[in-house]
């Protein structure tokens, strides 16, 4: 599967002022950790742990995840939209790759 | 001359039968993964006997299925104990276990604690009216014990004949019922009662959008086994192209074969085709081979099904898959058709189940998504587990029976839209 591909809905007929929930998800795997001889190997596991979101530059949403994310994490949020604009939505993994997609919201 | 030609005819017939064989793919020795090939273990049947389908692990292998001639017991006179004395509260413990039956499954009675009662037959609340006579009550055991002496068409399962309820169970479920009688009280809770209950449609929203159904990003991963080489040094992509390509392919499955001489499924054909031509391990209800087969059937969303019943092979195919749906199986002796004819159980609830009617069409959103396994089912998981209320012990997942049995029922999705994965509950 193609990683980092990243989808995001929102859904139409948007007026200004409305709250919209904003669904987004990531395809990236999640590294299941380890155990060797009763404890955890201790390396960099491969997981999703940071994602963003920016609205015509503003942020309005950022979210921290441990390892006990999902593989292909979906995460979903409300915005309160007074203008058209440009949805930006960027997550990280642990091993420091960034992955971003955007939509525009039209009223 | 006359002997001349006969050997040029023999001639003919062997080299005929020579090709004939080395074309032909026994499909008999199943290429299900272990579990989905059924087998049992310390007498459970080994899928069921773990999470999450704890509590059915049941052996059936004593009772008639599709592939054997078992003898299923004859109707039986019963007549009604005169020693024996029923107790009425042991028997509504009893009318709502779910390790007996349960009768609530197709029964409604009265109480707020009967939940989820169904309406497959009928409505019990007034029965002890219609039974108060002690002749009528001799009809009501014997209904109980072996309905098909009193009703040859009845198909609820010989509960005394074959052991699930003894006689001193049937008469304390005849003390119930009889406290079933008056004027009905109110109902506070319309979904209570199956009769007033609404039913659940589109319960889950889209479930063509990845970011709802979990199953689209699983399948589009298959793009994967798709193009990866197996150890004979082919690609499914290095025959058929891009994955695009396989649009519309899917409508026609279930499709005959000549060269296994069967009707296959889409997961059929990955698990039989597909592995032999690239050399790749793809068992069927393997992680793969579901994946695989969902990502090919998606490529044909929004597409009407138009599978094959006019040719010679696909008609008798889809004659036996028809007479298979009409017989009867197992311990309880139901057959397919008891829930999902409309003059049956189709479309009415099996406790909080709704049943699908075979006319609407069950197969156009497999594989799906089941919400409540966080799994994705093919058609042959579901039919697997359909044999757990028949009583009878599942047969292999790439079994001929389910491949006729599934095209009879997808017959009847012919000309409606592809919406795969589906998601269910």
């Amino acid at each position: 599967m193609a990683t980092g591909q990243v989808r995001i809905r929102v859904p139409d007929g948007v007026k200004a002022g409305d709250v919209v929930t904003v669904r987004v998800l990531v395809t990236h795997p999640m590294e299941v950790l380890r155990m060797e001889g009763g404890k955890p190997v201790e390396k960099n596991y491969n997981f999703i742990h940071r994602m963003a979101a920016t609205y015509n530059g503003k942020t309005v949403f950022e979210a921290e995840t441990t390892q006990a994310v999902s593989q292909n994490p979906f995460f979903s949020f409300p915005v309160k939209v007074t203008e058209p604009g440009k949805l930006q939505i960027q997550f990280e993994d642990t091993e420091g790759r960034s992955y971003t997609g955007e939509t525009d919201i039209k009223f | 001359m006359k002997h001349q030609r006969m050997w040029i005819v023999g001639l003919a017939a062997a080299a005929f039968a020579t090709v004939q064989a080395a074309d032909f793919v026994d499909t008999n020795q199943s290429r299900a993964t272990p579990e989905a090939q059924g087998g049992i273990v310390d007498g459970k049947q080994k899928r069921y006997a773990g999470p999450p389908f704890g509590g059915v692990p049941n052996d059936w292998s004593e009772w008639p299925g599709y592939r054997d001639d078992k003898p299923y017991p004859a109707p039986q006179q019963a007549t009604l104990p005169a020693d024996l004395k029923g107790d009425a509260d042991n028997g509504r413990k009893l009318y709502m276990s779910r390790a007996k039956a349960p009768c609530t499954g197709c029964h409604l009675i009265r109480g707020d604690d009967v939940w989820p009662a169904g309406n497959v037959s009928t409505d019990h609340q007034q029965i002890g009216d219609r039974y108060a006579t002690p002749e009528a009550e001799a009809v009501l055991y014997q209904y109980i014990y072996d309905s098909r002496v009193i009703n040859p068409q009845s198909f609820m399962p010989p509960w005394g004949t074959v052991g699930i309820l003894s006689p001193q169970e049937i008469v304390d479920i005849i003390a119930f019922l009889k406290t079933q009688r008056g004027p009905l009280p109110e109902e506070k809770d319309p979904a209570r009662n199956p009769n007033t209950r609404p039913l659940p449609e589109n319960y889950f929203g889209d479930n063509l959008d990845p970011t709802n159904n979990a199953a689209v990003v699983l399948a589009e991963g298959a793009i994967d086994t798709w193009t990866r080489q197996g150890p004979k040094g082919k690609s499914c992509a290095d025959c058929h192209g891009e994955i695009e390509k396989m649009q519309g392919i899917a409508a026609q499955y279930p499709k005959y074969f000549p060269l296994y001489r069967r009707v296959m499924s889409m997961e059929d054909l990955v698990a039989w085709h597909g592995a032999d031509e690239t050399g790749l391990e793809l068992p069927s209800q393997g992680a793969e081979n579901i994946h695989l087969a969902l990502l090919i059937r998606m490529q044909s969303n929004g597409m009407p099904v138009a599978v094959d019943i006019e040719s010679p092979e696909a008609k008798a195919a889809y004659e036996r898959g028809k007479a298979l749906y009409y017989q009867r199986v197992g311990q309880r002796n139901h057959a397919c058709a008891d829930c999902h004819d409309a003059d049956r159980g189709g479309g009415k609830f099996l406790g909080g189940r709704l049943l699908g009617k075979k006319t609407d069409g069950m197969t156009r959103h497999f594989p799906t998504l089941r919400t409540n396994f966080a799994q994705i089912w093919d058609m042959r998981k579901r039919m697997q587990w359909c044999m757990t209320p028949l009583g009878m012990n599942y047969l292999p997942a790439d079994a001929v029976e389910y491949a006729e049995i599934e095209l009879y029922l997808t017959s009847f999705d012919n000309g409606k839209p592809i919406s795969a994965p589906g998601m269910r509950h």
